[in-house]
């Protein structure tokens, strides 16, 4: 299987939105903005005329004629007589007047009224745009002030592309706690864009319900390749890897498939991240976790894996603590609910040459970590969950486990 | 280095007379929009007045003002010049919309020059700086 080549870009939101240029098109926006509003105030102005002038055009045939003061030039005015109270003269538009009776008046000037009220909604409309427009500029500007960062990271496979904003980047490698003290304050926003993307994720998965074996393969990748990112302390991978998991443990409190289904993305972003980082790294930190890899994918005994697993575990325990108080809630959750993970997963299908490592939340915190290559024929991801369960379990088969934990 | 200058001004000169030309061309295009939001507003009132004048009696009497007369028009003579105007407006406003997709082609272009002249300036530049 040809790994799935990923390319990823890091732009900083600075250069792409210059601070200036962001700053001028919030001015641009506004100075619309204060156009349309003084618009607004005229039209509003004008259907309140209309309304007076409706009122006394109403009223003035209730008499024959009506003594009034006559203005004469600019400052003088004489009594007079108001007659033929019930012959109007309206103006019909483009210097064109008609004869009309009160009543036809009053209706004319309904009519207007209507159409003025129309050009209101509609100028409103405007407006919550150019306002929609404007607060926009303003978040790309705080954030430009705050040097966020986009990541992009592109799949061959499947030429998806996942763009993903991480925490303010951070020269020095940043310890795992840093960087999710700053992720955790970009969560809120990931959340709204992922649950919007969870829809497209469920029907991925409906798609693929075949390799559910898979994706377990791919869970436990993406769980060692997790954890191995994290502690190894790279910059993005961490941020994003902290990141996701948050993600994940701030989901696993919402449904189990939803949680599963968010995997996948993150399966997919994890696979590109972590696998890369997950070769490179093993050999250096994690040798017995090398030697479980090539084990697992030999499908032989669970020992190493075990030790890999209480190893991983323990950084992941380290990683809970770091991370926010609720996550550990929904890590402990996540426990107790890990069974149904495997259910989920068994659900989380997608074809085997896709990078997508599956990442479950509950997996990656139970101390599922079997890492396992791309090579997803293996089905070593039940161990996982089982070994989560008991660590003394041996993943005599994968399948066999599964259903040992389903029993 | 006299004949390097002399053509740097050249560039320079012709430069400027692009960048003239260019305010020009977007003048013009400024002006094309005002005027079309001028007959844009007296289509939609003439269109206005059409539905009015529908809605009137054939006996109702209608009446024109020019300048500081006030006119009686027949209906139906009053009707007519409507439409006729509407179709006027129309029309202009359609040539407009022609002008204004030309000037728009000839500012573009003109800005491509402009850029090719400064690009030649910067590689005068830089060549002199060289030596």
């Amino acid at each position: 299987m040809g790994k799935p080549e990923v390319k990823g870009t890091v732009t900083s939101l600075s250069s792409m939105f210059p601070p200036e240029e962001v700053q001028k098109a919030a001015k641009m926006v506004e100075g619309k903005l204060s156009e349309k509003q003084n618009e607004m105030n005229q039209l509003k102005e004008f259907i309140a005329d209309n309304a007076s002038l409706i009122n006394l055009v109403q009223k003035l045939p209730d008499e024959l004629h009506h003594d009034i003061m006559v203005p004469f030039g600019k400052a003088a005015f004489f009594p007079g007589r108001l007659i033929h109270t019930n012959e109007f003269l309206v103006l019909l538009g483009e210097s064109y007047y008609a004869d009309r009776t009160a009543k036809q008046t009053v209706e004319i000037l309904k009519r207007r009224g209507k159409s003025l009220v129309s050009k209101v909604d509609a100028l409103k409309a405007g407006i919550q745009d150019l306002k929609a427009e404007a607060s926009f500029f303003d978040s790309t500007a705080s954030e430009v002030a705050e040097d966020l960062v986009e990541i992009r990271e592109y799949e061959e496979d499947n030429s998806t592309e996942r763009a993903s904003q991480s925490g303010p980047v951070e020269l020095e490698s940043p310890s795992v706690a840093e960087a999710d003290n700053k992720v955790s304050s970009s969560e809120d926003d990931e959340y709204a864009r992922l649950m919007s993307r969870l829809e497209e994720l469920e029907k991925e998965e409906l798609a693929a319900e075949d390799d559910g074996e898979n994706d377990e393969d791919e869970d436990a990748n993406a769980n060692a390749a997790e954890t191995e990112t994290e502690t190894d302390g790279d910059e993005d991978e961490l941020t994003e890897a902290a990141f996701h998991r948050k993600k994940d443990e701030g989901y696993s409190s919402l449904d189990h498939g939803q949680r599963s289904l968010e995997s996948q993305p993150r399966k997919q972003l994890q696979q590109s991240k972590g696998k890369d980082p997950m070769n490179e790294e093993m050999p250096t930190k994690y040798n017995h976790q090398g030697l479980t890899n090539q084990l697992a994918c030999t499908g032989l005994t669970a020992e190493p894996v075990t030790k890999g697993e209480i190893s991983h575990s323990r950084i992941i325990h380290q990683d809970t603590k770091m991370l926010n108080p609720p996550v550990n809630a929904s890590v402990r959750s996540e426990k107790a609910r890990s069974k149904q993970n495997v259910h989920d997963s068994s659900r989380n299908e997608k074809p085997v040459q896709t990078p997508k490592s599956e990442f479950d939340s509950s997996k990656a915190f139970t101390g599922s970590i079997i890492e396992h290559t791309e090579n997803l024929e293996k089905k070593l991801p039940e161990q996982k969950t089982t070994s989560s369960q008991s660590s003394d379990s041996k993943p005599s088969k994968p399948v066999s486990r599964f259903k040992m934990q389903r029993k | 280095m006299s004949s390097s200058s002399t053509a740097l001004r050249e560039l320079q000169r012709d430069l400027e007379n692009k960048a003239n030309d260019l305010s020009k061309l977007q003048k013009d295009i400024a002006k094309n929009h005002q005027v079309r939001k001028k007959y844009t507003i007296q289509l939609g009132e003439n269109e206005l007045v059409l539905k009015e004048l529908d809605l009137l009696n054939d006996d109702a009497n209608v009446y024109k003002l020019i300048g500081p007369v006030l006119v009686k028009q027949d209906l139906a003579e009053a009707n007519a010049n409507v439409r006729k105007r509407i179709e006027y407006i129309s029309a202009e406003l359609k040539r407009l919309d022609g002008s204004l997709q030309d000037l728009e082609e000839k500012q573009h272009s003109k800005r491509e020059a402009i850029l090719k002249v400064q690009q030649r300036i910067q590689s005068h530049q830089a060549g002199k700086a060289k030596e």
